[in-house]
């Protein structure tokens, strides 16, 4: 017989839910080993290159990957995490015992309490030709980019337009990758609002009540056909049209990795808004196994910023179970966590959670306010198109049009209701307000703002602009987030863009800030003919002029 | 949509014309169905098709997805070899 070695905690998955469970647990003295089938840590953070929302508390602002350092810096400082890579938990048997693919050998564990934070896997599609070479998953090509390197195509069809789909788009750009069109079979755009007009204003159509019929090509993906749905999903005939595109890649939703969970005959049940199958669990995030917890994906999908508070609460609650000390503290701390993840949950997008997890019998959000649940504004048109409707825009800019003559002022084309505030934290002049409460749209004080464009790069949605109108007596400057390269120089005259992603005019570079501050999203003044100043909302560097 | 160019389960090269047959013969579970057509059996272990499965079976049959369960789930999770299943043992044996 082999030997086998006790735990205290156990940790299967290194993203950010696993990584926050170990930290939770292992900082009130629990012995924690967290095992990673990869040989390293950080799960799907790892590719996220952009800002997160959220409120400051939970990393708001900053960048998958740089919350992934801070993670992966604190539990290597944690002398009571181990930290086992290029393990895989192979099987979970009925006394708990645990077997983990280890330096080649099976190695057996007895835990006296187990974290599964394993994540999702990705939804496939049933469609013509669905195996031909050069269908992807949206998180494969986002590993291909931003893992390893590797440019997986150079015309790309999306199919589906929640936020991963329009963040491995707005990648594949970055990349120099084109985007032939999102594809969305529902009548509106699934992913949060701002992403989608970040791809509008860069020339990327989305068709929302679209779908992909079949994949044309004889050895690998040559095209698509795609076709017009109705308002009851079916057909619309003789909307055909093919799509010429080298890859399809496929985000139409995850799902929970429950395997090792069914392994152990932990109570799974269907709920479409949580992905699919799902373990039962309580508020703690104990399974109907005793001992045996879950966090993030893998109890439902959402996203990050829930996983890790997720984590949280169940390392907490393992460490309050199996620990000997601030018992008190603890529950305090997995109490504030708990509220933490009901703001998050608690606008019009966290709806479909809250109805999810009502349908596991929990009771989170008792104290959600209604009040926030709806939007504040009729954002139809901008979620069917990802363009925002006039009256969007009249309701962001001053009322009086004499307010463009004190000088330059900040413009937020932030209409959709969640939760995030980095606009707000980051004006020195306090001159943006959500009023309150960060499920709240921000509004800019355009007495207070002097329009310096702080706001402008730390806008995780890159929906901060400023305006100088009287620039000249025949110019306006406009201030947009950029995140390509080349940069642009100094005096270089740019293509400019709408939110629809026109052709407007040229403009000329009149500032970049791109510094240590601006992290990567520069602040780029760029000044075009006066009548265009509020259309103006992109613009595009020539390749020519970058040798 | 021709049904035999629809793949459900890449893994095994299983068809949606294969699935459908399936259930049209009685097969109307997902463990059923991995038995008699191999879907759910290839490395990825019914990743990519088990829910497909569980929704073809929920739209031909009227039940409800919540009474649809996926197939049972044994160890080991991924491949193993045998040298590496006896050597975590031989190993500790040998101390």
């Amino acid at each position: 017989m082999s030997k086998i070695q006790n735990l205290e905690l156990l940790v299967v998955g290194g993203g950010p839910a696993g990584l926050s469970a170990a930290l939770a647990a292992a900082n009130y003295g629990i012995k924690v080993s967290l095992t990673e089938e990869r040989e390293f840590l950080g799960g799907q953070l790892i590719k996220q290159t952009h800002r997160f929302f959220g409120s400051e508390k939970e990393y708001a602002g900053t960048r998958g990957i740089d919350i992934l350092k801070k993670l992966i810096d604190e539990v290597n400082k944690n002398n009571n995490i181990e930290v086992l890579l290029s393990s895989r938990v192979l099987g979970i048997y009925e006394d708990n015992i645990v077997t983990i693919l280890n330096d080649h050998k099976m190695k057996k564990y007895y835990p006296q309490s187990i974290i599964f934070a394993t994540g999702a896997s990705e939804k496939f599609l049933a469609f013509e030709n669905n195996d031909l070479p050069g269908i992807f998953g949206a998180g494969a090509v986002q590993t291909l980019m931003n893992v390893y390197g590797v440019m997986p195509a150079t015309n790309v069809l999306m199919i589906g337009s929640g936020n991963i789909g329009l963040i491995v788009c707005y990648q594949l750009l970055q990349a120099g990758v084109k985007v032939a069109a999102i594809v969305e079979a529902a009548p509106k755009i699934g992913g949060y609002s701002v992403h989608a007009s970040k791809l509008r204003r860069l020339g990327v159509p989305i068709l929302t009540s679209h779908t992909i019929k079949k994949a044309i090509g004889k050895e690998k993906v040559e095209g698509a056909v795609i076709c017009e749905l109705d308002s009851n999903w079916n057909e619309v005939k003789g909307t055909e049209q093919l799509i010429k595109c080298d890859a399809i890649c496929l985000s139409v939703g995850l799902t929970p990795l429950v395997d090792l969970l069914k392994q152990r005959k932990v109570k799974t049940t269907y709920v479409s808004e949580l992905g699919g199958y799902v373990p039962l669990r309580d508020e703690n995030m104990e399974t109907s196994i005793k001992n045996l917890f879950v966090a993030g994906d893998v109890s439902g999908i959402e996203e990050a910023t829930a996983a890790m508070i997720e984590g949280q609460i169940a390392g907490l609650s393992v460490a309050k179970r199996i620990g000997k000390n601030s018992k008190d503290e603890i529950e305090e701390r997995i109490e504030e966590a708990k509220n933490e993840l009901e703001l998050l949950r608690s606008g019009p997008v966290g709806k479909k959670i809250r109805k999810g997890l009502s349908k596991l019998g929990l009771n989170h959000g008792k104290n959600y306010n209604e009040k926030f649940s709806e939007e504040a504004l009729d954002i139809s048109h901008l979620m069917k198109t990802g363009v925002p409707s006039e009256e969007n825009l009249k309701n962001k800019l001053p009322s009086e049009e004499k307010v463009f003559d004190k000088g330059p002022i900040a413009i937020s084309e932030c209409f959709q209701r969640f939760p995030c505030d980095p606009c707000v934290k980051s004006c020195p002049f306090n001159a943006i307000s959500e009023n309150g409460n960060i499920n709240n749209i921000p509004y800019v004080d355009f007495e207070k703002c002097t329009g310096c464009g702080i706001c402008v790069s730390k806008c995780p949605g890159l929906a901060m602009f400023v305006i100088h109108k009287n620039f000249s007596e025949t110019t306006s400057v406009v201030i947009m987030p950029y995140e390509f390269l080349p940069r642009p120089h100094k005096g270089e005259i740019v293509k400019v863009f709408d939110r629809e992603g026109k052709y407007l005019c040229d403009g000329k570079v009149i500032r970049i800030l791109d510094g240590k501050f601006q992290d990567k999203t520069a602040a780029v003044s760029i000044e075009i003919p006066k009548e265009y100043y509020l259309q103006a909302r992109n613009f595009k560097v020539e390749e020519g002029n970058h040798g | 949509m021709d049904e035999n160019k629809v793949i459900i389960c890449r893994c095994e090269d299983v068809t949606l014309k294969e699935i459908r047959d399936a259930i049209r013969k009685g097969f109307t579970t997902v463990e059923e169905i991995k038995r008699v057509t191999r879907s759910g059996m290839g490395p990825c272990q019914g990743k990519t098709c088990g829910l497909l499965i569980a929704k073809e079976i929920s739209q031909m049959t009227g039940k409800p997805m919540e009474e649809i369960e996926l197939q049972s789930i044994r160890p080991p999770y991924g491949g193993i070899t045998f040298e590496e299943v006896t050597k975590g043992t031989v190993m500790e044996n040998d101390k």
